[in-house]
């Protein structure tokens, strides 16, 4: 027996990934139609009871129980299903717990075995399902009903909600421990499972109850609220339309005026600083000495409503005008050109009888290479000559750099 | 020590200047101040500083929004408070038609209230695609209010906008975005329609409920 089931199972779930992308456009777009292509696949989910037709001529639809895998996997907000029926799940779990002691008293202990571990299941079954619930209602209010469009969608989202929670409440309610402990006895694994572990876990979901029953009552407030003021602004214009001379009475002519009409109008002196005050001569002379006379030119900065976009495309268009040195780099780099021949840099400076310090030519070499445009410096190789620094690792001192044609 | 009890006293010089400015303080336009008048100690200094030159502190939109009233009122703080009864009835459909027309060109499905932001490119590019609200645009431009002139949509809203800044309703919090955003204000103008409504038995709600109602049918 437990061998077929398994073995069924088995069978289901590689049906449904087999056939997992139709499964999925089904739930995505509720209902399928047969056609030629997909008679075939349709018909075996048919028979495995994952599709249903609902009525004759209609199209077909996803079991609700997978429906239920489905959405509670991939936390769904569409799904607003909540199971509020506790009485029937403590019915079942009373009766569970009936056998259970039936088989125990006979003595049974492979029955009593089988109807233990079916108790706790659905003992757990029916906790995790409460959490469920309440997650689920903690997910639309955190997303304040996002799934529908309009204020009036959402007033009805909430009401909804706010019944589903009173219901889950009333049938909490319903749970009668003392009942629970009688059937328990003193089986300490009935205690555990009926007494210890349904209590806990009732007193913590009707706390987070009544905690989403208050966030649904604020949310549900706010949304009158702006569907008040809509309507508000709506009601006056229409009025206005249908009273074209109406104007409001004068509410402020009474004796007691309503404080929200009692707004004073600004009052504000210049304030000046006291200098005869001796006591604050102290800080004004530091306040005085702190001034530092800036001119600035009254030019107000021009504002952009957009952003001009630029690109510094031709190398020529933003050159600074060179200083000597640079130019007699350039020189430099010229005479290299024009012999075509390896050329150390330091020669070259001596050579010329340069007047700028020798250190400061090599790093104008260096930059002169480094700053010419990409495609110009392909033509040049500079190779630093030096060598590293006796004591200090991984420093290289450059004595003098060479330059040539590539 | 002192310098605490400095910056206390600097904060609270300026938030009572804010008020005698006729400021309208809100979590928008004033965040600190509106923090510290949340405090009930705060309020009691202002209060009292505030009642010696015959000022009270006033709030409305449920606490969220505070300005500046008189404590007592003799024949002249009449005459301001009459003035500006006027002023602000005589604002109110401007307003509103405003208010709605936002509303609207966006599809939103709540009216502007504290602290929601409007772009104004995307609003002027929707009320340019659809003539019925150029219309509106238009009409609300025209209004004493605002004293637009201009046929052109851009410039009637850049002024629309501009006179909304400086009647307190809406921030530019940089001046060169084209981002606005409401101020605490506009909560009081609804307090302002509510209050109307009820003391004169107007039921606008109930009005604009059975309209929509007969739209639907």
């Amino acid at each position: 027996m437990g061998n077929n089931l398994h073995q069924a199972g088995v069978k289901l779930l590689k049906q449904l990934g087999r056939h997992a992308e139709l499964v999925m456009d089904v739930y995505l777009a509720g209902s399928i139609a047969e056609n030629n292509d997909n008679a075939a696949i349709v018909d075996k989910l048919r028979k495995a009871d994952i599709l249903y037709r609902p009525e004759a001529e209609q199209e077909l639809r996803l079991k609700r129980s997978v429906r239920a895998l489905l959405e509670e996997a991939l936390k769904d907000e569409r799904n607003r299903q909540i199971d509020a029926n506790v009485g029937s799940s403590m019915a079942t779990i009373k009766t569970l717990a009936d056998h259970y002691k039936e088989a125990r008293h006979a003595v049974d202990y492979a029955a009593s075995e089988a109807y233990l571990a079916d108790l706790s299941e659905h003992v757990y079954a029916f906790a995790e399902g409460l959490r469920y619930s309440i997650r689920v209602l903690w997910s639309r209010i955190n997303n304040e009903f996002g799934y529908v469009g309009t204020i009036n969608a959402k007033i009805r989202e909430n009401e909804l909600a706010q019944s589903q929670v009173t219901e889950l409440l009333n049938g909490l309610e319903m749970v009668q421990f003392d009942e629970l402990a009688n059937i328990a006895g003193d089986i300490r694994e009935l205690r555990k499972l009926l007494v210890t572990r349904l209590q806990e876990t009732l007193s913590d979901c009707t706390q987070e109850l009544s905690v989403v029953q208050g966030r649904l009552l604020e949310l549900l407030g706010r949304f009158r609220q702006i569907q008040g003021r809509t309507r508000l602004l709506k009601g006056w214009l229409l009025y206005t339309d249908q009273h074209p001379d109406y104007n409001p009475d004068n509410h402020v002519g009474h004796k007691q005026v309503p404080n929200l009409f009692n707004q004073a109008d600004a009052l504000i002196a210049p304030a000046s600083v006291d200098v005869f005050n001796t006591g604050h001569e102290n800080e004004l002379l530091q306040l005085v000495t702190q001034i530092k006379s800036i001119a600035r030119h009254q030019v107000a900065t021009p504002t952009r409503e957009h952003d001009v976009s630029m690109s510094l495309a031709a190398a020529e268009d933003f050159d600074i005008p060179d200083n000597p040195l640079k130019l007699a780099v350039d020189e430099y780099f010229c005479a290299v050109i024009d012999s075509g021949m390896r050329q150390s840099a330091l020669q070259y400076h001596q050579q010329q009888g340069l007047e700028w310090d020798t250190e400061s030519w090599l790093y104008q070499v260096i930059c002169g290479f480094e700053g010419l445009p990409e495609e110009h410096r392909q033509y040049f190789e500079l190779e630093p000559i030096g060598e590293p620094h006796p004591r200090f690792n991984g420093n290289f001192i450059i004595k003098d750099v060479e330059l040539w044609l590539a | 020590m002192t310098a605490m009890t400095e910056t206390v006293l600097v904060g609270q010089g300026a938030l009572i200047e804010a008020l005698l400015r006729g400021e309208f303080i809100c979590k928008t336009t004033n965040e600190d101040g509106w923090r510290a008048l949340k405090s009930a100690s705060t309020r009691e200094h202002i209060e009292q500083y505030l009642n010696q030159i015959n000022r009270t502190l006033a709030q409305a939109g449920e606490g969220e929004v505070f300005f500046c009233g008189y404590l007592q009122l003799g024949e002249r703080e009449r005459k301001v408070i009459s003035q500006q009864f006027r002023d602000i009835c005589n604002a109110l459909t401007p307003l509103v038609e405003w208010l709605v027309l936002v509303q609207e060109a966006n599809g939103q499905d709540a009216p502007l209230s504290e602290g929601a932001a409007i772009r104004l490119t995307e609003l002027q590019s929707r009320i340019e695609d659809t003539p019925a609200f150029k219309e509106q645009l238009a009409k609300i431009s025209h209004y004493r209010l605002f004293g637009s002139t201009s046929s052109q949509v851009d410039a009637q809203i850049k002024l629309v906008f501009k006179r909304l800044v400086e009647l307190g309703y809406l921030l530019r919090p940089n001046q060169e975005k084209q981002i606005y955003i409401a101020t605490g204000k506009l909560d009081y103008l609804y307090e302002v329609i509510r209050f109307i409504d009820e003391t004169e038995g107007l039921s606008l709600e109930l009005q604009a409920e059975t309209a929509t109602q007969r739209e639907l049918m």
